[in-house]
């Protein structure tokens, strides 16, 4: 058997993110400072640290990000670079749609649980909503070419399920948890947005303005 | 004077009891419509200070006293009233106190023993007062403020909570101890209400008023953080569409990596079982076992239809045809045992003049002596003429053999 410290090691080279929804005893582990110390002089034998993100005492995400940079880590970092953008607005349209039919306020994240059933009803119901999950399912990100709803909706969850935005704790229910790698997702934007001045937080609120005046 | 009082007071609690409905309706809906009530219970309920009219020709309203009342009684979530009246509550201490300490004074024992006993009702009724408040506080904390729809509404709950508590805190600024040790002089009694009694309950809530402004605190940036992510999500989406031309510049590729970036590519792959480890040979097998299982599910099963009609006749006559080479390799043999004297099997193969190569032809030889049953075997012997690899030790070439009989 392997211990809880060789398992979030095997996990973080797997290139896993770790948080509290999708492996919780190697959360727990890692949320002790001197056992993250111990992954990572282990990790930086490989040239790797442990990395974090996330904010608030519950909400962090772990990974594994390079010690030091030559050109063959720039060249695997810049490639996942051009992957997270490229994943960004689509998975941003699909949050945005989620949280509109379920009629909330606040967007998915870690943890959050998703019913792929009434999700899908709303969906059906609702004929904006469905052109909408045409155009985001159509995206190359997920790649569906079937016109009706039921086949895209699970398309749509498979291909998150595959990427690590979502986990199916049971298989036999339709029941969905969004994992800390949405969180990630927002830092990123986040990121984007500060380091370019783009002010979207701002745009947002004009625009939430606007539509009431 | 206690007996008309007691008496009037039952009353109200029974003209309550008997108007329960239209009273909790009131509750509910926040007024009741003149035409809903009969004349006689609405004048009764007005008469009894239950039921008001807060301006003329609107519709009559529950008293502050009795919706109160029912907020605590029922733990309704939506009572957002905290009474932060130190002042008054203050000045009333000081009043019942001075008239204990002159009805002390004066020797009169039986207004002073009322007086202290209103007192005492008066601090603990302040004591009660905020802790309701906490814990009205405490209950908004816990739901997350999930009596109001939308995210702005919670923000704004928040904060009037907020301003709720540092009003509490100042309020209890204001009780100044030294102020009550003097009012309360030398009177044990009234030291021990003011001052002791006042401290003890002061300190508890002060004390879980700071918590409570910790979790306030925090709540609040988390509302903010939840707001923040819904305002970035449509912002990015706007951007989107506002800019389609629009592409992320390469923050990955900046001299110094931003940390959120550096994410390493996945190294590890499976691992492969050892099938020499005895060690696992328990795991192994049961591994093994679903596997056959599975394999033997997985057949398919020819249905019957499909089955070809079975009948039974003779077999068709065959023999088993044994290969040239095969044959010339027994007559090699054969002709060992004849002459009795050892044959070297290139020799052989020269003299008949065998059409397959040496090297083949060798391998025969070979294969049909390690082939023969063992109490055959050792009326031969075939010896392995050559040497061994002048590079690789342990590798021995094969020129020729030689048979002959043992």
């Amino acid at each position: 058997m392997l211990s809880t410290k060789g398992h979030v090691i095997e996990r973080l080279l797997q290139g896993a993110f770790i948080c509290r929804t999708t492996d919780e005893d190697g959360w727990r582990f890692l949320m002790v400072p001197g056992n993250r110390e111990e992954v990572d002089v282990y990790l930086g034998q490989l040239n790797r640290q442990v990395a974090t993100v996330g904010t608030g005492a519950d909400g962090e995400v772990f990974f594994c990000g390079y010690r030091q940079f030559d050109d063959d880590e720039r060249k695997v970092i810049s490639q996942q670079f051009r992957d997270i953008c490229q994943a960004l607005t689509p998975i941003a349209e699909w949050l945005v749609l989620v949280q509109e039919a379920a009629a909330q306020d606040a967007p998915l994240t870690e943890g959050a649980p998703l019913r792929l059933n009434e999700l899908q009803t709303v969906i059906e119901d609702t004929p904006a909503l469905r052109e909408q999950l045409g155009r985001i399912s159509h995206y190359r990100l997920f790649g569906s070419t079937s016109p009706t709803v039921d086949t895209q909706v699970k398309l749509v969850f498979k291909r998150l399920c595959e990427l690590g935005y979502l986990i199916r704790p049971n298989p036999e229910k339709q029941i969905y948890l969004a994992t800390g790698k949405l969180d990630y997702l927002y830092e990123v934007i986040r990121f984007i947005d500060e380091a370019e001045g783009l002010g979207l937080e701002a745009q947002a609120e004009l625009a939430s303005q606007g539509q009431l005046l | 004077m206690s007996g008309t009082l007691r008496q009037s007071g039952v009353r109200f609690l029974r003209q309550l009891g008997r108007q329960a409905e239209p009273i909790m309706d009131a509750y509910l809906a926040g007024s009741v419509a003149d035409d809903t009530l009969e004349p006689g219970v609405q004048e009764r309920l007005v008469k009894d200070g239950i039921l008001y009219r807060p301006e003329p020709g609107a519709d009559l309203h529950l008293r502050r006293v009795v919706r109160a009342l029912l907020e605590e009684a029922l733990r309704d979530e939506r009572n957002r009233q905290i009474d932060a009246n130190t002042g008054s509550a203050l000045a009333s201490f000081k009043t019942l106190a001075d008239h204990y300490k002159e009805a002390h004074h004066h020797g009169d024992h039986a207004a002073a023993e009322v007086y202290l006993a209103d007192l005492r009702e008066h601090v603990y009724a302040f004591g009660e007062t905020l802790q309701h408040g906490i814990r009205v506080l405490w209950s908004r904390i816990n739901n997350e403020f999930g009596y109001v729809g939308t995210l702005n509404a919670k923000i704004r709950e928040n904060e009037l909570a907020q301003t709720q508590v540092s009003e509490l805190l100042s309020g209890l600024e204001l009780v100044s101890f030294q102020a009550l040790a003097e009012t309360a002089g030398d009177l044990r009694e009234l030291r021990h209400l003011l001052v002791t009694n006042l401290q003890r309950t002061l300190s508890a809530c002060t004390q879980e008023l700071s918590i409570v402004q910790g979790r306030l605190l925090e709540l609040l940036g988390r509302f903010r953080e939840i707001r923040g992510r819904t305002r970035l999500l449509k912002g990015w989406l706007l951007h989107m569409e506002q800019h389609p031309d629009y592409e992320v510049a390469p923050h990955a590729a900046a001299r110094s990596v931003p940390r959120l970036f550096n994410q390493a590519a996945p190294v590890l792959a499976p691992a492969s079982l050892d099938i020499h480890d005895p060690t696992l040979e328990a795991e192994l097998l049961a591994l093994l076992a679903p596997i056959r299982a599975q394999q033997t599910q997985d057949r398919p099963a020819q249905s019957l239809g499909d089955a070809p009609e079975l009948t039974l006749h003779t077999p068709d006559a065959f023999e088993v045809r044994s290969s040239p080479i095969r044959m010339a390799v027994d007559a090699y043999f054969c002709q060992v045992i004849d002459s009795g004297q050892a044959i070297s099997a290139l020799d052989y193969h020269q003299q008949e003049t065998l059409p397959w190569d040496a090297e083949s032809w060798l391998y025969q030889v070979i294969g049909g002596y390690d082939g023969l049953p063992e109490a055959q075997k050792h009326h031969f012997e075939l010896d392995m003429i050559g040497e061994p690899h002048p590079l690789y030790s342990g590798n021995f070439i094969i020129r020729d053999l030689r048979l002959w009989l043992a």
